[in-house]
């Protein structure tokens, strides 16, 4: 770290007044000549700035051909040698007395390269359009730098425009096209920024899925944008729909089909509701039409028995064929009965007692969401459809997902017996979904889940002293790493200078992706040497805790070493590191 | 309750008002829904007999089930020789999947209870290896519990009998479970041996093997393509150690063929289905080689919703009296487009008086509608006779391209057939039908003959024997519009070759025999004019063909993820509503008062692969919110909702690339 901290050091000095002069002639392009004069009163520094272009610029320009990226690199080595004495160029460019720039073009060139391949290793599939994209760079780059030697001195200005810009963060392929000068943009087809429309679904497909097609900003979310459960029920208190009515006319128009669809189970079909919106409602009272139906029917009629009706709510978590085979089992079979265990057998049990003892009237079996994650597995549709084929089961079920019909190949669907009927409702999946947590989810915000920043201190509070180090421990690592991370590619000042900048947690982010997080082992030695735990036990016994109340998260990276790491972004782990280091808790 | 897994219902205490009470008093096309359902039930009773005995499923097989079953009991019949080969059966059910369950089960059954063997089904899904495949093959065959209390019950009493315990999948034990059983032979069929591992079927022929001197194995093999490729893939060593029969399974198709000539095409119908159900019904068999219980249950739902939702179908009823209808009953008959194209006819040809009594007086309508259902029954009948003729004299004919009897059905009965390039091609070979191929044609017309086909075929039989009694040479009568009759002349004249046909001279039998020809082809040119009538111009052809396709395909072939992309991308189209339709007439733009996640979706299509969640709160925030700080939050929560939405519905999921964003993986109507 030291050799690029002095590095910077002596860009600082270097560039305090250069910058401000560039500055000024990407103001006033025609006339270059005066502000030279300002610091170089003869026409020696124009003279001696042709005459630099020819040698050691070229030795720059192979290294920006190397990694492809450091063009930056050249205009500022340029600036350099203005204004340094024209009479020994090969110490000009080592104020230190060694050829610092060059070399460390040199090895930040091979260390970046090996990166990226690292890189590329590591995030397997995404590079490979990447890898694509990268060629092409390169060879426009060729291109520009063919053309740039002609036309020297116009090129030139223009890169110095594009040095002048805030370069944002280099090292991260994608942005790669950053660096490029913009002068040479010519050679870049002239792509329509609006994509073509109309176009039909397969052509769209592979219209955005071109390689390096898509172009996203880089914006974030800000931490307090996205609600809380708190804030999200309390939000959705005060939300009225405006299509309520349209919405119940639907509903409406649903329950008239109802005495049909009793009539169709009646007749040894099965029932699958499919569409947008949430069939909960519909089902309620598909259900309780038929408890009534079943009601005015033989057994029932003047008596005080009631029909059952199973219930079943797939999309419930944690719902298993067990819980539904049993219920089931519990309306048909009487309790006085022994029942085996084990799934299968149950269901063989219970479609052989069913055959036996046929009731009067088929057992209702309603089932919200049979295409639940949770219902969705290997045997499951297997037992399920083997179920629906009884006779002696009415099966009524809905499907939320568009692609339901692929869980059942011809010979389940057969089993199933469906009839199958559209009831869009509109109706919001309040039950089916929890909206805060699948957005945090799906924004890979999954340390939101306890209750953020503090959610974590309460947790910590409630904890030993020596737990609530090793979580210090871990979170101060973390952000080191990250700093690490982020100081160790980009070269420029920016990161020291201005850390809390919005671009550091992106670089951060994209960086570290495949390596995020603190080696299990590191954190082990770390928390011994700190005297939090002296043995593996004590620290996995401390580990656990975190990983109940979910502040941890461990995965095995691409070389299988464990990682750990809080699941929260920079900003917060910043704000947590505060709160431990200033004993918060 | 929504939040719990499984219950049962309960009714919730606040509803005090039954839902009866609400039908009661709605519209009457609920109107003697009763009688109506009884009459299906009657409708339909009969056709399930005629499927039942025409089955196929049953049936059909029944021959090779047959074959099978003495097959196995032929090869168990000598316990006493040592074997040295396993008897093998490769029974190529053909690739419609569906039906092999069914058709294996129906063969234990029959190799049970003919054959005294123990059979047992295995199937690729619980045989993912051998140990689970023998675990699974000695619970079946011996039909053990296999709760695991209760093998600690069992095992101290077995290891201390027979030595040392065996493990869970040791053959031993079915040795052990023949030993008291003393069945003739263990049949294990493979249903779908394309599914299973080579390397599986392998290990356990060369096990079973192993253990044919203890064990009387026999082995089924379902194979759905063919007997071939299904040796391609053992090695020859383990084929050694089988010695196979073949046994082809009739395929679905023929009982498909079988079942709708006994169903649809047969005379003794009542209710039909119509032309383009039929052919949807019976292309969705093709295109998704779906089996005969699907078949039965199309059928069965047609009629289903033809007595549910059409009141005059109540006239169907058989022996119906006037005084179980009531006056709407006939109010529905005339609104038929029949009766409507009927009556105009009528006035047509001038007879106003009886057009007034007909909309007049009910009794009157009743006497008309009973005469109708009759005669447009018998036209009906006629019809699919006459298809049943065409096909089977195409089949005595020997004509190609085959055409089964189900697609003549659907072409007669939708109007198609009369002028058809199809029947004159028909009518055109039977014009040249030698002799010997036209005392064919007409024995296997002879069996048709009956009431809805009254030609003399026994007068042209006698006929023809005559003639063919003076026959002296060997070559068969020919008719003078025969090719062979024919000779082609060439002359030169002008040094320019003229070709021209002559007709050779005919000899005094086969002019005879052309005459007879003639008049047999006027007759059936005649039968077929008649019968061939398009059945939609029958008066109350909508009460006694249903062909309605709407609740029909939608039914059995949803479209669910057209339905919600539907939903998303234009909402109006199911809500209805004034607010949705579109922002200044333009009916591609994003409204404010669509439903967030229909917001959400729609800007989710003009994505790329990836979606940057950020701009897209903003967009949403700029079309959904009212630019108030304060509600921005509410804003929000739908934004969240929508997009958990997305995500539920299997539209979106994370994506690593980048910060806050997701991964497109659905394209609208891809």
């Amino acid at each position: 770290m030291v050799s690029t901290k002095r590095r910077r050091d002596d860009d600082d000095t270097d560039e305090g007044t250069p910058r401000k002069l560039r500055a000024r002639i990407t103001e006033e392009p025609p006339d270059e000549y005066e502000p030279f004069e300002a610091q170089t009163p003869s026409r020696k520094g124009r003279a001696q700035q042709l005459a630099e272009n020819g040698t050691p610029r070229s030795i720059l320009k192979k290294t920006g051909l190397a990694n492809g990226i450091h063009i930056n690199g050249t205009p500022k080595s340029a600036r350099k040698l203005v204004f340094e004495t024209p009479t020994k160029p090969t110490k000009d460019e080592t104020p230190d007395g060694t050829p610092t720039i060059v070399r460390n073009a040199d090895r930040s060139a091979r260390r970046k390269s090996n990166r990226r391949i690292l890189e590329r290793a590591l995030n397997g599939a995404e590079s490979e359009d990447e890898a694509l994209e990268e060629g092409d760079i390169l060879a426009e780059q060729i291109l520009a730098e063919e053309e740039e030697e002609e036309e020297d001195e116009v090129v030139e200005q223009a890169q110095q425009a594009a040095a002048q810009e805030p370069i944002p963060v280099p090292e991260t392929p994608t942005k790669r096209g950053r660096g490029r000068p913009k002068g040479s943009g010519k050679v870049k087809k002239p792509r329509s920024p609006t994509p073509p429309t109309e176009l039909p679904p397969h052509e769209e497909y592979f219209w955005q899925n071109r390689p390096g097609g898509t172009k996203t900003s880089n914006n974030t979310l800000s931490a307090q944008s996205l609600l809380n459960h708190d804030e999200y029920f309390q939000a959705m208190q005060s939300y009225r729909d405006r299509h309520e009515p349209e919405m119940q006319f639907l509903l409406e128009l649903h329950s008239r089909a109802y005495d049909q669809w009793i009539f169709e189970l009646d007749e040894g079909f099965n029932i699958c509701l499919y569409g947008y919106g949430s069939k909960r409602t519909i089902t309620e009272d598909l259900t309780a039409r038929l408890y009534h139906h079943l009601l005015e029917q033989v057994p029932y009629t003047a008596t005080k028995k009631t029909p059952r009706i199973v219930v079943i709510n797939g999309y419930s978590a944690g719902t298993t064929i067990k819980d539904i085979l049993t219920t089931i089992a519990s309306a048909a079979v009487p309790t006085n009965v022994k029942m085996p265990n084990q799934p299968t057998a149950l269901l063989d049990f219970l479609l052989e007692y069913l055959s036996n003892n046929p009731s009067s009237h088929p057992v209702p079996v309603v089932i919200n969401s049979i295409d639940s994650p949770y219902l969705r597995k290997s045997p499951n549709p297997t037992m399920l459809a083997r179920l629906a084929s009884h006779p002696c089961i009415n099966l009524i079920c809905t499907a939320d997902t568009p692609n339901f019909p692929l869980l059942w190949d011809v010979g389940l669907k057969t089993q199933y017996k469906f009839l199958f009927h559209d009831t869009t409702t509109f109706a919001p999946y309040d039950a089916e979904i929890d909206a805060v947590e699948t957005v945090n989810d799906l924004l890979g915000r999954s340390g939101r889940r306890m209750g953020g920043r503090d959610g974590v201190g309460f947790v910590l509070r409630s904890l030993p002293e020596n737990a609530r180090e090793l979580f210090r421990i871990l979170v101060m690592e973390q952000l080191t790493l990250s700093f690490v991370d982020g100081g160790g590619l980009g070269e420029d000042e920016d990161i020291p200078a201005t850390p809390r900048s919005k671009k550091v947690p992106q670089t951060k982010h994209v960086v570290s992706e495949s390596s995020q997080g603190v080696e299990y082992r590191v954190l082990y030695h770390k928390a011994v040497e700190a005297f939090v735990c002296s043995s593996e036990v004590g620290f996995r016994t401390l580990l656990k805790e975190f990983h109940d109340h979910q502040m941890i998260e461990s995965r095995k990276d691409a070389m299988g070493t464990e990682r750990l790491w809080v699941p929260f972004r920079q900003e917060e782990l910043e704000g947590l590191a505060e709160d431990l280091a200033g004993d918060a808790f | 309750m929504e939040h719990q897994r499984c219950y049962i219902y309960e009714l919730p205490k606040t509803e005090e008002r039954s839902p009866k009470r609400q039908r009661t008093n709605r519209y009457n096309a609920q109107a003697q829904l009763p009688e109506r359902l009884q009459t299906y039930r009657e409708l339909w009773a009969q056709q399930e007999e005629r499927i039942q005995e025409q089955d196929t499923l049953e049936k059909a097989d029944s021959a090779v089930q047959g074959k099978i079953v003495n097959f196995i009991s032929a090869s168990s019949s000598m316990p006493d020789e040592r074997k040295s080969v396993i008897p093998t059966g490769l029974i190529v059910a053909g690739p419609s999947i569906a039906s092999h369950g069914p058709f294996f089960e129906r063969l234990g059954r029959s190799i049970k209870e003919d054959a005294g063997s123990a059979y047992v089904v295995l199937t690729s899904g619980e045989c993912p290896n051998l140990k689970t495949l023998l675990k699974n093959l000695i619970k079946k065959a011996t039909s053990r519990v296999d709760d695991d209390d209760e093998d600690d019950l069992d095992r101290p009493a077995t290891s201390s009998k027979h030595g040392p315990k065996l493990l869970n999948y040791d053959l031993g034990h079915i040795q052990e479970w023949n030993k008291r059983n003393r069945v003739s032979s263990i049949v294990v069929a493979l249903q779908d041996s394309e599914a299973f591992d080579a390397g599986l079927l392998v290990d356990m022929i060369d096990l079973f093997h192993s253990w044919l001197d203890r064990l009387p194995f026999v082995l089924l093999f379902g194979i759905a393509t063919s007997a071939e490729s299904f040796e391609d893939r053992l090695s020859g060593n383990s084929l050694r150690y089988l010695e196979g029969e073949k046994f082809d399974v009739t395929q679905s198709d023929d009982i498909i063929e079988k079942l709708f000539s006994a169903t649809v095409a047969s005379t003794h119908v009542r209710l039909r289905i119509g032309p383009n159900i039929s052919r949807r019904m019976l292309d969705r068999q093709k295109d998704h080689v779906q089996n005969t219980q699907d078949f039965c249950d199309g059928l069965k739902y047609a009629y289903m919703s033809h007595f549910y939702a059409s009141y005059p179908s109540l006239f169907l009823k058989e022996d119906i009296a006037f005084k179980d209808l009531s006056p709407d009953a006939f109010e529905a008959v005339r609104n038929l487009p029949s009766f409507r194209q009927w009556v105009e006819k009528k006035l047509e040809q001038g007879q106003a008086q009886e057009v007034r009594s007909l909309l007049n007086s009910n009794e009157y309508m009743f006497e008309q509608v009973m005469l109708h259902i009759k005669s447009s029954q018998q036209a009906l009948s006629t019809l699919s006779h006459a298809a049943q003729v065409l096909s089977n004299t195409r089949e005595a004919l020997q004509m190609s391209p085959k055409v089964r009897l189900s697609s003549i059905w659907t072409r007669a009965a939708s109007g198609e057939l009369s002028n058809s390039p199809l029947l004159r091609e028909t009518m055109l070979c039977i014009k040249k039908i030698p002799s010997d191929k036209l005392v064919l044609l007409l024995a296997a017309m002879q069996q048709l003959e009956g009431d809805y086909f009254s030609m003399d075929i026994s007068l042209l039989q006698k006929e023809i024997d005559k003639l063919l009694q003076t026959n002296d040479t060997n070559a068969p009568l020919r008719t003078q519009h025969d090719v062979r009759n024919d000779n082609l002349r060439t002359t030169v004249v002008a040094q320019k070759v003229l070709l021209s046909k002559h007709k050779a001279a005919l000899s005094e039998q086969d002019k005879a025999y052309s005459d007879l020809v003639g008049r047999f082809y006027d007759k059936l040119e005649a039968y077929f004019d008649s019968a061939f009538i398009d059945p939609r111009t029958l008066f109350l052809s909508e009460v006694l063909v249903y062909d309605l396709k709407s609740p029909h395909t939608e039914v059995f072939q949803p479209k669910p993820r057209f339905a919600i992309e539907r939903a998303l991308a234009s909402p109006h189209d199911y809500l209805g509503c004034d607010c949705c339709t579109g922002v200044d007439g333009n009916e591609a733009a994003l409204s404010a008062t669509q439903p967030a996640t229909a917001i959400v979706y729609q800007m989710y299509l003009e994505s790329g692969t990836l979606i940057n969640v950020s701009d897209l709160w903003s967009a949403f925030n700029a079309i959904a919110g009212d630019g108030d700080e304060e509600n921005e939050s509410k804003t929000m929560a739908i934004f969240q909702r929508a997009l958990a939405e997305l995500k539920y519905l299997g539209l979106v999921k994370p994506s690593r690339k980048k910060t806050d964003h997701i991964t497109k993986i659905m394209w609208k109507g891809l």
